[in-house]
């Protein structure tokens, strides 16, 4: 990220309790200008009361919301810089979409013909061209969305907040709209939030992610950051299938940058690149099925091999999964493109590979 | 989750604060004054009645009450009015499960026309039958002349035929719903597990819609023990506690014994009401899950068609009938004795002063009505303050109690400062506003649960007040309920009797009061001509209410008239 771009806005410390409920235990974030940092987690985790208290509908029980250098805690939504796109659009059902568009230019006394250039200005930003005098329940789900987000650029808000604005739109057309709000907001480079319980739209769409779960952030990072490098098991199992390996570090040499981690399966010599892992740490292996490989059992032992047996596959045309056992434990393993190399039958006796570069998860001491 | 009450930042001008405390406090502005509309136009006449009824000239007492236990023949009254919602009931749960049964699951092309006269009746005011029913079977009736029968509709069979008949459609379109929830599938299985019809109906549809039917059940009962028009006109010696009431009135000016029936008939109403809304609310099994399956039919055996069809087809024909002698009888001087054809009772001008006066009053408790129950559904729906069920509840109430209990309760209330309005045609407008408040307010209620908050809170994120809330967009979205709740009430308004006949001044008839007295005095064919008037209008109605139904989206529940 890069770090030079200054602050839009900086959630400080943020509590907030539904009665003797406490959903969020003190959040605290910078935002950088035009960056599009995503809240994530499972539901129930914060996110969405989040972005209310930051919108203004929802007051926090202490904490300060500072918009570009300003306290905007205690201002009501009308009074906020920042726009929503609401989970249902929000749509006002008994005007155009101009009309919806212009909504909040008109109450600020914008002239009628600025309005209306503005209006189309936008409706060409988010591909709505000549969709103006349209009624808005004669409009699909996608246009709908459009609408939505062009009525919350009109003002040109500071932050641009999206609820899960992706939840009411069908696989297909999730994908496309998700890319669209990505173009645009890298276009006109506006300060984004945006909310979603899915981890894989989360991280193609994000600068950085902010995990929540129950009501603490868990880590805030970039995708490659939060994917490979995750802060906790939590995370590690949030944004995709892990296999977990327990193991003890045995040894660390600091000039080839190796360590040795004794595990249930035998010896891991692993790249070494997490300074807080020494001698004698327990530590649990973050191990992705696509990084581990599968060959034909055979050969000598090599390094960070292991025999196993085949215990159920399955083909799916881009990915053969395989769930591999080695004595009482299993591992998942995704063969990518497996198209014309050699498939495993139940039983079959395969050797695995498992990568040097390992992410590892220091154990705290009991 | 919505909790946007945050701080304002201080302003300069009185302009500016005025503004903020309108801004702040306007909900809580309208919740007051329709707390006490709601109070003074329905809480106070209701507890006036309960008051008259205790209260003596020499104070507390329960002296009334005794009276009414001791003769035989208030007794006598409170027995045939529970009688005849019982045996109506009974009737209309087999008769409109029947019809149902039909144009959900019969043959296709039965279903549209079964439903059509399931339905008719809706358009016309209840005592239409009274009237028709008078025609075919009276003294001179055409039935009665042509068959050479000495058949007496002035009596229980007639009554209760007549109440049939009124509330067929209620009873049909309750259970018609239950049964159209219940899962198609379920029956399919049970009948691929070898179950013949009847065994299906018997152990898979019956049981499954039970609660909804005796929902509908409840329902009858209420409106038929409340109902006025028909035990007034057919009843003839056998006391009723609605006619009695009136009687009461209007006969004796004994308010304080009318007080007595009055609550001696809103106590079944009031426990079947409680029963309704607590013991029964959330019971029944009937869940709609997934997408409706493709209807392909499953031939219904005529062990069970032909038995239903018995059973539906005299009252179809009595519907139709009854509709049909109505139109007869306002074109022809005396139906069955002098059957030239006349325009005299279409012209009549006294008929048509009164359809005058009624349309009046229909369009200033349609416009009032409509107001309050729109502000109404808005305050109960978004506001936060306590109370907001009691206000709901109350609002409702109007619908559930008998209306000649709040026409009493009116002129009890209303003849006296500080509010004196009897005379006036603005009793007769409150009274009709307060009692059909129900449709608006649910018509107000379905419409916002339909807008999600997140409505007003993206016009609140994209920089309104409010006020500008208020007016730009809470207003014009529920412009379609107001719309609803206008022609409900108009509708409702033109044929209703049972209350404004207790507050209509002398010389002042509305459409529904002149009909009633034509009927009694025998008039019918001004009778008929009026109800034909009436029915037009209603049909009108109807037709702008389903237009505005379906432009606006608003799902408006049909409820008995």
């Amino acid at each position: 990220m890069d770090s030079t771009r200054p602050t839009m806005l900086a959630i400080m410390d943020i509590h907030k309790s539904f009665g003797s409920v406490e959903v969020l235990k003190g959040i605290s974030a910078d935002i950088p200008k035009g960056e599009l940092l995503t809240f994530v987690g499972p539901s129930g985790c914060g996110k969405t009361t989040l972005l209310r208290i930051i919108g203004g509908f929802a007051a926090a029980t202490s904490g300060r919301v500072i918009l570009d250098g300003e306290d905007i805690s205690n201002l009501p939504p009308n009074m906020r810089n920042t726009k929503m796109v609401f989970q249902s659009y929000a749509l006002f059902p008994h005007m155009t979409v101009a009309k919806n568009v212009g909504f909040g230019l008109k109450l600020q006394k914008w002239p009628r013909k600025k309005i209306d250039a503005r209006v189309e200005e936008l409706l060409a930003l988010v591909h709505l061209e000549g969709l103006g005098g349209r009624s808005i329940e004669r409009l699909s789900g996608g246009q709908q969305q459009r609408v939505a987000l062009a009525r919350a650029l009109a003002l040109e808000p500071k932050v641009l907040l999206l609820d899960e604005p992706l939840s009411n739109l069908d696989a297909n057309l999730r994908v496309v709209m998700r890319d669209e709000i990505r173009n645009i907001q890298e276009r006109i480079q506006i300060t984004t939030i945006f909310v979603t319980h899915d981890q894989y739209e989360a991280m193609s769409i994000s600068d950085r992610l902010l995990v929540l779960h129950k009501g603490v952030i868990q880590q805030i990072g970039s995708p490659v950051d939060i994917y490979e490098r995750p802060a906790n098991e939590f995370i590690a199992g949030f944004v995709g299938y892990v296999n977990f390996l327990e193991g003890r570090v045995e040894a660390v040499n600091a000039e080839s940058n190796t360590v040795s981690v004794l595990t249930e399966f035998g010896r891991l010599d692993l790249d070494h690149d997490q300074k807080e892992v020494g001698v004698g740490d327990q530590v649990l292996m973050v191990i992705r099925p696509e990084t581990v490989s599968l060959s034909a059992w055979g050969g000598g032992e090599s390094q960070n091999t292991f025999h196993g047996a085949v215990e159920s596959q399955m083909y799916a045309g881009n990915l053969a999964k395989y769930t591999v056992k080695f004595g009482q434990k299993e591992m998942v393993i995704d063969h990518y493109n497996p198209m014309g190399s050699r498939k495993y039958a139940k039983n079959d006796k395969v050797k695995v590979t498992i990568p040097r570069k390992i992410h590892m998860l220091k154990r705290q001491a009991a | 989750m919505a909790e946007s009450v945050l701080k304002v930042v201080p302003g300069r001008s009185v302009w500016y604060r005025l503004r903020a405390f309108f801004n702040a406090n306007l909900i809580n502005l309208f919740a007051g004054g329709l707390f006490a509309l709601l109070a003074i136009f329905l809480l106070y006449p209701i507890v006036s009645v309960l008051v008259f009824s205790l209260w003596g000239d020499e104070g507390f007492t329960f002296s009334f009450y005794a009276e009414f236990f001791s003769y035989n023949f208030y007794y006598w009254s409170l027995l045939n009015t529970l009688i005849l919602g019982l045996a109506t009931m009974i009737i209309l749960v087999i008769i409109g499960f029947c019809f149902a049964y039909l144009t959900t699951r019969g043959p296709l092309w039965l279903r549209k026309p079964l439903k059509i006269i399931a339905l008719m009746p809706l358009a016309a005011p209840p005592y239409i039958f009274s009237i028709s029913l008078i025609t075919l079977f009276g003294k001179n009736g055409l039935i009665n002349n042509f068959f050479h029968l000495d058949f007496n509709i002035y009596s229980w069979t007639g009554v209760i035929a007549a109440q049939v008949l009124a509330f067929l459609p209620l009873s049909f379109m309750m259970i018609e719903n239950v049964l159209n929830a219940v899962n198609p599938s379920l029956e399919e299985s049970a009948s691929d597990m070898g179950a013949s019809e009847f065994r299906i109906m018997r152990s898979i549809t019956i049981p499954l819609a039970a609660p909804g039917m005796l929902k509908a059940a409840l329902l009858v009962f209420v409106m038929t023990i409340a109902e006025f028009g028909n035990p007034a006109i057919l009843g003839g010696r056998t006391p009723f506690l609605a006619p009695d009431t009136y009687l009461m009135i209007t006969g004796e000016a004994d308010f304080n014994m009318a007080s007595v029936l009055s609550v001696v008939l809103i106590l079944p109403c009031i426990l079947i009401f409680i029963l309704h809304n607590f013991v029964l609310s959330g019971k029944g099994y009937t869940t709609i899950v997934g997408k409706p399956t493709a209807a392909e039919l499953r031939p219904i055996d005529p062990v069970i068609k032909i038995p239903f069809l018995i059973l539906c087809i005299p009252v179809g024909i009595m519907v139709l009938l009854s509709f049909g002698v109505i139109v007869l009888g306002a074109f022809v001087k005396i139906v069955g004795v002098d059957n030239t054809f006349v325009i005299d009772h279409v012209l009549n001008t006294q008929s048509n002063s009164a359809i005058w006066n009624s349309f009046k009053v229909s369009l200033g408790a349609g416009l009032f009505g409509a107001l309050v129950g729109t502000l109404l559904a808005y305050v109960i729906m978004r506001g936060k303050f306590p109370g907001r069920r009691v206000m709901e509840m109350l609002a409702l109430s109007g619908f559930a109690l008998p209306g000649t209990v709040i026409g009493v309760g009116y002129i009890i209330a209303f003849n006296r400062p500080p509010f004196l309005l009897t005379g006036t045609i603005w009793i007769i407008i409150l009274n009709c506003v307060f009692r059909f408040l129900a449709v608006g307010v649910e018509a107000g209620i379905s419409k916002l649960h339909q807008i999600s908050v997140e409505i007003e809170e993206a016009s609140a994120d994209l920089g309104a007040d409010f006020l500008t809330i208020f007016f730009k967009v809470i207003l014009p979205i529920m412009f379609s309920a107001f719309v609803a709740g206008f022609i409900y009430t108009f509708m409702t308004t033109m044929m209703s009797l049972s209350s404004v006949i207790f507050l209509v001044a002398p010389g002042f008839d509305l459409a529904s009061v002149y009909i009633f007295l034509t009927a009694q005095l025998g008039e019918l064919g001004v009778a008929s001509a009026t109800t034909l008037k009436v029915i037009a209008i209603v049909v009108l109605c109807m037709g702008l209410l389903q237009i505005v139904s379906r432009k606006m989206g608003l799902n408006v529940k049909k409820q008995g008239a």
